[in-house]
């Protein structure tokens, strides 16, 4: 089906084919195959027709390269695009570019010059950007300013050689609303994806650890960040001046600062999550108001949530919090109900009884009194919960609601924790 | 979280801890559970509040005691200046700078609606005839004392104007504005510091928001032709010295230690007009100015002139300025006590980035790359803004978005980044809620002490009973002497403190009372002397055309006029001069229904112009308290009607 013409431009080995494509859409398919030596990519990509797509067969091909007309750049294992350790290794400067299953390395590391491995820059609108390996470049993927991508299933692996502020992150946002960032494999950069002033794009079941932040979000509104996985990372979830989120499902295991950080998220539902093992925080709320919080599980954390500096108007029902030192770090003079409709969060030093059977614990919780503090200092005091002691402490700090300033009080607590899959 | 040792969520009040305190003993009589329990108590953290109130620390200043330091407070849109005590943080005196005044009379008195216009460009004052002759309003940010070899030396505090492109200057001797001048060729004055050495010398103001020059309406909506400006005002003369141009905008300054250097924020070297252009960059810079070039440029004719001043261009490529690369969207610039290092505060990056001084020479002659000035990068949280020092190698950073205070160390700092496994980050402490700029006792001099932190926070929400929908700003005192910060005091102000400074008593010594030979009222020296008249002791009422010349003493409790009397139409003025000269006796004078009010200190002279265009009976009075029969303290002014 074939037609192979003789390729003879800038005598390199270009072999170029038509597909007529029978049976699909008048526009035909070119595909253009290439190997390395000299400049022979760039000249194949600049002589492509509209849709082609461009095939390279193993080996190394310098660059920088860069993509101006719609076309689909493929290869297979052990193509590489190396950019020799200076500027852009990569730059897609088309609508409607699919690049899929190169190895994309070796960018410069000027961050001044944003040096990228895969640099989607503003014409970039529909890009695919997929089966990569995007290696020791400063950023990873760049989508700058450049629409409707989907990246998909790529590995981005950092320059470690670079201090970690000096490094670029893996997969950069600006200003590249409608962006689909899925199934990709994120380490050793700064952070994993970082989005400024980006709207309406979905981060789904990626995967990062041994970064700054997993996920750092700014001014990026009516998004999705959903089963995602950080491990080890300075922060799981950074989620920050950002409304109308939905966040779900995503796991933080072992990162240092914070799992999540909400700081003016606004207006989002954050489901089925956990955090576990923590050095710090399982989550941190931050000025964040009339978000829902629901099904989470945040466990053993040195705090499990810290909330603070008047977070107004959020729903915190259906979570669990389990065997955090501190199990909330209230911040505030306001009194606050952790229960919605009568369901309120499961507390694993909750020592309360559940005569009726209904799943509800017989007497209301607040985190943070006395009690916790001692167990949390010492947790063999734990044995010792049913104690007449604790109890007549207990009993006393019921009795004298004046001697809080203010504070959380779950009216109905759970006997269980939410059942969420391991991660 | 912080290294900090896991304290209890914050709770108040002494209850609390008694409540602690029997904890041990219920638990006591628990038996068993003694051993677990009992021991707890001594290590329950107590609440602060109640241990500084308590133990008396040294942030307890009690009734009749004075405080170690002034703190000078900007005001933000009040657009005044404030004086506090540190450490009581007992506000003690309002100095109006920028504003009216309604209680001293500012922006109504003859002498402060000089010192308000006189500055002020030709085309500005023109602007201004018809909208009452002053602006009434300003946007005062950043307050700072002048320096003589690297510390405070007690002349004078400059301050800026964002709102109206202008820069005031206090002196300190009797805590009143005596310059404002707008800076030409700007639209806003945002940074603001004084050269530390030899002497201030320049006062150095960034030009935040990009225009074109001039400036004139021929060129609008096209940024590619916007500058910003920096500016070197003389803080002797408080004309301008030069000005340069750079690339991108200009945001905090500081200068060095050596009288070399002045370095400057950019946060938007993409030069974009909205926040999705101006976030593009990766990187945006630190420029910095190297003063003896300046100066060699400006002797040399290297400059254009733009409304009278003399302009250098100091874009990239010039030999007046370098270009740091810093992370996008740098924000506060802090030279370190230790005269070596500028931390340059990431803002959007969690890292702060040192400069080490020493390598600028070597930067300016091409030695060396910009980012090899760079000696140290710490992570220290989300949001650093701003830096303090305690003068003993540790710097405390604001961090806006975690809403804390972190305390790092230099020289941990400077290894980690050269390549050794240790963490800068000494403590980290909560404050209430997300800190802007901070300031330690004599922190930005060579002679910071280490004692006090203040943290000025943007937001205070729930930190005081509710006072309706306008919350105050909450600014906390941290006790930074031990090696563990401690949170002792909160202080509400109304709107809205940018930045504070705050000096040791010994370096501020205003006077008691005013010189009779003080130069503020010298156009009302003048004045009297042409009519004639004995400015000190006048009792005179000088006709001169339609022109009425009213002169009185005040003594306590009498004017020396009971009454006066003027034709309807006239324009007249009332000069008042105070000839109580005893500490803290102030009178004032103030024209029923004819919106005038002044302040008149002791030995002082205030003037007010106004026309007598209502008829009839019209009482002053002396609104300032000042003696036993302070309300028979009046008299009447007649208005003879026209008709008549």
């Amino acid at each position: 089906m074939h037609l192979r013409r003789a390729a003879l431009a800038l005598g390199a080995a270009v072999a170029i084919l038509a597909a007529a494509a029978p049976g699909v859409r008048a526009a035909s398919a070119a595909i253009i195959e290439v190997s390395p030596g000299g400049s022979a990519l760039q000249a194949a990509l600049d002589a492509a027709p509209a849709g082609a797509v461009v095939r390279l067969a193993p080996g190394v091909y310098p660059g920088p390269v860069t993509i101006e007309r719609t076309l689909t750049l493929e290869g297979a294992p052990g193509v590489i695009l190396d950019g020799g350790g200076a500027g852009r290794v990569l730059t897609v400067a088309a609508p409607d570019v699919v690049v899929r299953g190169l190895t994309v390395r070796n960018s410069g590391t000027s961050l001044a010059e944003t040096d990228a491995g895969i640099f989607l820059d503003k014409p970039a609108s529909g890009a695919l950007v997929e089966g990569n390996r995007v290696e020791n470049n400063l950023f990873g993927i760049y989508l700058h300013g450049a629409r409707d991508a989907l990246v998909r299933g790529n590995e981005v692996i950092g320059n470690r050689s670079l201090r970690m502020s000096e490094r670029g992150n893996g997969i950069h946002l600006w200003a590249a609303r409608g962006s689909v960032v899925e199934g990709n494999t994120v380490r050793y950069g700064r952070d994993g994806i970082f989005v400024t002033t980006s709207r309406k794009n979905a981060f789904r079941g990626n995967s990062f650890s041994d970064l700054r932040f997993a996920i750092h979000y700014m001014y990026t509104h009516d998004s999705e960040v959903s089963g995602n996985v950080s491990r080890g990372n300075h922060v799981g979830y950074a989620l920050m001046y950002s409304d109308r989120l939905r966040v779900f499902d995503n796991r933080s295991a072992g990162d240092r600062d914070h799992g999540f950080l909400f700081n003016f998220t606004n207006k989002s539902r954050i489901e089925g999550n956990r955090v576990r093992a923590g050095r710090d925080k399982c989550v941190f709320l931050y000025n964040a108001n009339r978000n829902v919080l629901s099904g989470n599980l945040f466990e053993g954390c040195a705090i499990g949530i810290h909330f603070t500096a008047g977070s107004e108007g959020n729903r915190i029902a259906g979570n669990g919090f389990v065997a955090n030192q501190t199990q909330v770090k209230y911040v505030g003079t306001r009194h606050v109900e952790w229960s919605a409709d009568g369901v309120g969060n499961y507390w694993s030093d909750n020592p309360a009884f559940d005569l009726d059977g209904d799943g509800i614990a017989d007497a209301p919780y607040r985190p943070n009194d006395l009690v916790d503090q001692v167990v949390w200092r010492h947790p063999l005091a734990k044995l010792l919960l049913t104690s007449p002691s604790v109890r007549i402490l207990r009993w006393a700090h019921d009795r004298f609601p004046s001697i809080y300033p203010g504070g959380v009080t779950d009216s109905a607590p759970l006997m269980r924790p939410p059942a969420l899959g391991e991660g | 979280m912080s290294k900090k040792k896991h304290d209890v969520p914050e709770q108040t009040g002494v209850t609390r801890r008694d409540l602690i305190g029997s904890t041990a003993k219920i638990a006591t009589v628990g038996g068993v559970v003694a051993a677990g329990v009992a021991g707890v108590s001594p290590a329950a953290p107590e609440p602060r509040q109640a241990r500084a109130a308590t133990e008396a620390g040294s942030a307890f200043v009690g009734p009749g005691q004075l405080d170690e330091y002034y703190g000078f407070w900007s005001s933000g849109q009040a657009g005044e200046v404030r004086v506090f005590g540190v450490p009581s943080m007992r506000e003690l005196l309002r100095i109006p700078v920028f504003n009216r005044c309604s209680a001293t009379g500012w922006g109504v008195t003859n002498e402060s609606r000089r010192i308000m216009t006189e500055g002020l460009t030709p085309e500005t004052r023109k602007f201004l005839e018809s909208r009452g002759g002053i602006y009434t309003n300003g946007d005062a940010h950043h307050p700072h004392m002048s320096f003589t070899d690297g510390t405070y030396d007690g002349r004078y505090v400059w301050i800026n104007d964002k709102a109206n492109t202008r820069v005031a200057r206090i002196r300190c001797d009797v805590m009143k504005v005596d310059k404002i001048v707008e800076i030409p060729n700007a639209n806003d004055i945002h940074g603001l510091r004084p050269q530390k050495y030899p002497r201030t010398g320049y006062v150095f103001c960034n030009g935040e928001h990009e225009i074109p020059l001039p400036n004139d309406g021929s060129v609008l909506n096209d940024p590619s032709q916007y500058i910003a400006i920096f500016t070197a005002l003389d803080g002797d003369s408080m004309e301008v010295a030069w000005q340069v141009i750079v690339d991108g905008n200009l945001d905090n300054v500081d200068a060095d230690y050596q009288g070399k250097y002045a370095v400057s924020t950019c946060y938007n070297s993409e030069m974009g007009m909205n926040l999705e252009e101006m976030t593009a960059a990766e990187q945006d810079w630190a420029v910095v100015f190297n003063i003896a070039r300046i100066e060699q440029g400006v002797k040399d004719g290297d400059y254009t002139m733009h409304q009278g001043v003399k302009v250098l261009d100091g874009r990239k490529g010039s030999p007046y300025t370098r270009y740091i690369p810093i992370s996008t969207s740098p924000h506060g610039v802090n030279t370190a006590p230790d005269g070596h290092h500028i931390v340059i505060n990431g803002k959007l990056s969690p890292t702060v980035s040192v400069i080490d001084v020493r390598r600028l020479d070597d930067l300016f002659e091409d030695k060396i790359a910009p980012r090899d000035v760079i000696v140290a990068e710490p992570e220290l949280g989300l949001g650093p803004l701003h830096t303090a020092y305690d003068g003993k190698g540790n710097c405390f950073t604001t961090i806006f978005l975690d809403s804390q205070v972190c305390k790092w160390n230099m020289d941990a700092a400077i290894r980690q980044y050269n390549g050794e496994d240790v963490d800068p980050i000494v403590e980290k402490i909560d404050v209430h809620y997300q800190p802007g700029h901070n300031h330690t006792s004599m922190g930005e001099t060579k002679e910071a002490d280490g004692k006090w932190l203040v943290s000025l926070n943007k937001f205070s929400k729930d930190r005081f009973i509710n006072v309706g929908p306008l919350k105050p700003e909450c600014e906390q005192l941290i006790d930074i002497s031990g090696d563990s910060m401690e949170l002792v005091h909160d202080g509400p102000t109304f709107s809205e403190p940018h930045d504070c400074i705050i000096v040791h008593r010994s370096k501020v010594n205003p006077n008691q009372i005013w010189d009779r030979e003080d130069p503020t009222w010298e156009e009302a020296r003048q004045q009297a002397a042409k009519d004639g008249v004995d400015l000190d002791w006048g009792e005179d009422v000088i006709r001169d055309g339609n022109k009425v010349r009213v002169y009185m003493y005040s003594i306590a409790p009498a004017f020396s006029l009971e009454t006066f009397e003027v034709n309807e139409g006239d324009e007249v003025t009332v000069y008042i001069t105070n000839q109580d000269d005893v500490d803290d006796l102030s009178h004032g004078w103030t024209l029923s229904n004819y919106g005038v009010a002044m302040e008149v200190a002791p030995q002082a002279t205030a003037s007010v112009t106004f026309t007598a265009d209502r008829p009839g009976v019209h009482w002053f009075y002396c609104q300032w308290f000042c003696h036993a029969l302070h309300m028979e303290m009046r008299g009447r002014m007649f208005v003879k009607p026209k008709s008549a």
